[in-house]
């Protein structure tokens, strides 16, 4: 190995950190003492720092949520149902509550340690809670959605939704992380992306205080 | 979370930018994405804890391409490729899409082999041993893969601006 010549594929491999000390002082010697070979070495170095700043943006950025009602993927995008970009872990956390979600039981995301998007609270506080109510979770407002779900906008600790009633459980329609005091993201209860979303479900006009008491003692069927 | 969806959480960003080094369409890139965390989930019994779980994610997400860019293949040929348009949002965006979209097209003047090999080098970082054992070759094989990409690249860079 020792006795080789400097070929490109060792200026590669000098360029990408893979030589032991030993073969990496070889090189950075020939490298030194050869222009032609420097100049590889340049190109190199260079081609490969341009396409890490080129793509390294992507995964910093946010990770798609599926604007989930637990259905599958294959589903998902048949019907080319609207994807939401939230940022940040708890977006990503998301994803997996929601995969785990729709494999284990398709009816939807439920009252599971697994089903990370609605923890059991959440979905106790979505069947019992009456909109303004004080609480670790805050329901916002209910309405009746086009495909005549129930549906409520609601603010827990870490996320800001809507969850529509399907079946026996709730489902995630739409998911932010949580509005933090002095965060990037708007005040609960005016994140427009999460109005904007209601504005493209809801049915009608938001329940007035009877028509959720009714519907909650329907059980939001 | 269990040790399994943490390591799936982590690695999901840079599946994603791997995605799209492969696919080289960032509409492309978000599907795969999301099909292969489908199937590592679905795929989670085969996983050893202990083991490299990127390299086994990374692995998934590359063999799912393979199997749709064999179907694609057909389409490709007749459809010609549309100009592809990213959503542009924050200032500078635009020209980081630009150059982006610039090198996917380089990369797409490589043979399949050669861009996996450069996409989990020099775009996901991985070592040499890394990115063997996701392609699942021996460490000569992608050494040599991915020099010849390189060069190929650097022939086309050069040139083509």
């Amino acid at each position: 190995m020792m006795a080789e010549p400097i070929d490109e594929t060792m200026v590669i491999a000098w360029v990408d950190g893979e030589l032991t000390p030993a073969e990496a002082a070889r090189v950075e010697q020939a490298v030194a003492a050869d222009p032609v070979l420097r100049d590889l070495a340049e190109a190199h170095r260079a081609m490969r720092a341009r396409f890490a700043a080129a793509f390294g943006p992507i995964a910093d950025e946010p990770v798609v949520v599926p604007s989930a009602k637990v259905v599958s993927f294959a589903e998902a995008r048949a019907k080319r149902m609207r994807h939401l970009w939230v940022p940040g872990a708890i977006a990503a956390s998301l994803v997996v509550g929601l995969f785990v979600g729709e494999m284990e039981r398709p009816a939807g995301v439920r009252d599971r340690a697994d089903a990370l998007a609605l923890a059991p609270p959440l979905a106790h506080a979505l069947d019992t809670q009456l909109s303004g109510a004080a609480g670790p979770v805050r329901v916002a407002l209910s309405f009746r959605a086009q495909d005549g779900a129930y549906c409520r906008s609601f603010s827990a600790k870490h996320l800001d939704g809507v969850a529509c009633r399907t079946g026996d459980g709730w489902t995630l329609r739409y998911a932010a992380p949580a509005a933090t005091p002095g965060g990037d993201y708007a005040q609960a209860g005016s994140d427009p992306a999460r109005a904007s979303a209601i504005a493209a479900m809801i049915a009608g006009e938001p329940l007035d205080a009877a028509g959720e008491r009714a519907a909650r003692a329907r059980g939001w069927r | 979370m269990d040790a399994f969806e943490t390591a799936l959480v982590r690695v999901l960003p840079r599946l994603r930018r791997f995605a799209h080094g492969l696919t080289r369409d960032p509409a492309d890139a978000d599907d795969l994405t999301q099909r292969a965390a489908e199937r590592a989930l679905k795929a989670r019994g085969q996983w050893q804890e202990g083991t490299n779980f990127d390299a086994w994610a990374y692995r998934i997400l590359r063999n799912l391409w393979i199997d749709t860019a064999r179907h694609r293949q057909r389409r490709d040929k007749v459809i010609a490729p549309a100009e592809q348009a990213e959503n542009v949002g924050a200032p500078g965006e635009a020209e980081a899409a630009a150059e982006r979209l610039f090198l996917m097209r380089a990369m797409d003047r490589l043979p399949d082999e050669q861009r996996e090999a450069v996409a989990l080098v020099m775009i996901e970082g991985l070592s040499y041993a890394e990115a063997a054992q996701v392609l699942e070759v021996p460490e000569g094989t992608l050494t040599s893969r991915l020099v010849r990409g390189r060069q190929a690249l650097a022939k086309l860079l050069s040139g083509g601006e």
